[in-house]
């Protein structure tokens, strides 16, 4: 090997300790022959053990022993899924606020009137999520075999919500505030119109999310791609 | 002259930069960043998800500190590249698949460079230079005198 040729102290591929007196030492790149560099053999000491880790993420969560938590806003954000089962489902309306000098404020004076739904435990069949980048978009797939993606306290702010809903328990024109079957997180601001259910069994679900997803995700057969369309 | 000024300033950034692990540290600044451009959920709503959401945010803002901090005081790089690589593996988990996965492979790439970066290396030309000689005295079976008249 070429390491023992390596003889003086400062060509070691990967040194330990001896060039530690010169960490953080000043620069000698002034004569122009010696600076810092990178040692490949060094950084794949790291490397290695990042990229595994990271493949084991995303095995595990393909496998959907994982939850991964999804925070998205001020893009649009679409989710489609053939089904959708809830329990503890609240839905009140609300201002959302984009952050300054959003590009995606347009005309709007950033602030979009959106509809916040709280679903504390649903499971999803055939999710399909989808981001615009501009140009092209991200499509992230789930749930499309025998397991389905399960969510948990899936916080929208959508400004567009369809489907063939079906609700257990239904109660509607409550104040915002005294909403209770939702869970912690289910409450809205006092005064607001709202409606919570027991259960809630949506078919041919479509939402887009222009302002905030936040929830905490299993995607099960989890597949990522960019596509032309979105979903 | 400007050109002047443009070539001093010019050399003096390499010099800098040559004494620091200049872009492991920028790409892991800027994966940090990435996600947090990904993330910009209105705080309210952070809120009301609770300890995951702060988490959320918590992660790519500490890949960011460790980027920068890796270009400020690169003494420290070991640290700061081990806890960017593992801030931004959890990315994954919190902050939308690691900002699409684009702000995790930045993340990882800039700590595995900060990480393996070592001060006061001479230039690869000198080295290559220098290891064909080792090798060429290897060969011809008289490496005593050939690396006493090597380099210095």
């Amino acid at each position: 090997m070429a390491s023992s040729s390596d003889v003086t102290p400062s060509a070691g591929n990967t040194p330990e300790p001896d060039s530690r007196p010169h960490s953080g030492s000043a620069p000698q790149g002034a004569d122009g022959t010696r600076r810092g560099r990178v040692r490949l053999r060094r950084a794949a000491v790291l490397a290695v053990p990042a990229a595994l880790v990271t493949a084991g993420l995303a095995i595990l969560t393909a496998q959907g022993a994982l939850g991964v938590q999804f925070a998205i806003s001020g893009m649009p954000f679409t989710v489609t899924a053939t089904e959708l089962d809830g329990t503890g489902f609240a839905q009140f309306g609300g201002l959302d606020n984009m952050a300054e000098d959003s590009p995606n404020a347009g005309d709007t004076g950033g602030q979009v009137l959106v509809v916040t739904s709280v679903i504390k435990d649903a499971t999803l069949t055939k999710l399909c999520q989808s981001v615009d980048l501009g140009g092209t978009n991200l499509l992230i797939t789930a749930g499309g075999g025998d397991t389905k993606v399960a969510a948990s306290d899936l916080t929208t702010d959508s400004t567009l919500l369809s489907g063939d809903a079906a609700f257990n328990n239904i109660e509607i024109g409550n104040d915002a505030g005294t909403l209770d079957k939702a869970g912690p997180k289910g409450h809205g601001p006092k005064g607001v119109f709202s409606q919570q259910a027991d259960t809630v069994h949506i078919k041919n679900l479509r939402q887009t999310n222009y302002a905030t997803t936040a929830g905490v995700f299993k995607l099960p057969g989890l597949k990522m791609r960019f596509s032309d369309s979105g979903c | 002259m400007p050109g002047d000024r443009r070539r001093g300033f010019r050399t003096a950034f390499r010099d800098w930069r040559s004494g620091r692990p200049f872009w492991g540290g920028l790409l892991l600044a800027l994966g940090g960043a990435e996600v947090l451009f990904t993330m910009k959920a209105s705080l309210k709503v952070v809120l009301h998800v609770g300890m995951q959401g702060v988490a959320g945010y918590l992660l790519p803002v500490v890949m960011l500190l460790c980027g920068l901090l890796t270009l400020v005081t690169p003494a420290q790089r070991l640290f700061y590249s081990l806890i960017g690589v593992l801030a931004s593996l959890g990315t994954w988990l919190t902050s939308n698949l690691g900002g699409f996965l684009v702000g995790l492979l930045l993340g990882c790439l800039g700590s595995c460079l900060v990480f393996g970066w070592l001060p006061d290396q001479e230039s690869r030309r000198e080295r290559r230079r220098r290891r064909k000689q080792a090798r060429a005295a290897r060969s011809s079976a008289q490496p005593l005198e050939q690396r006493a008249g090597g380099p210095a």
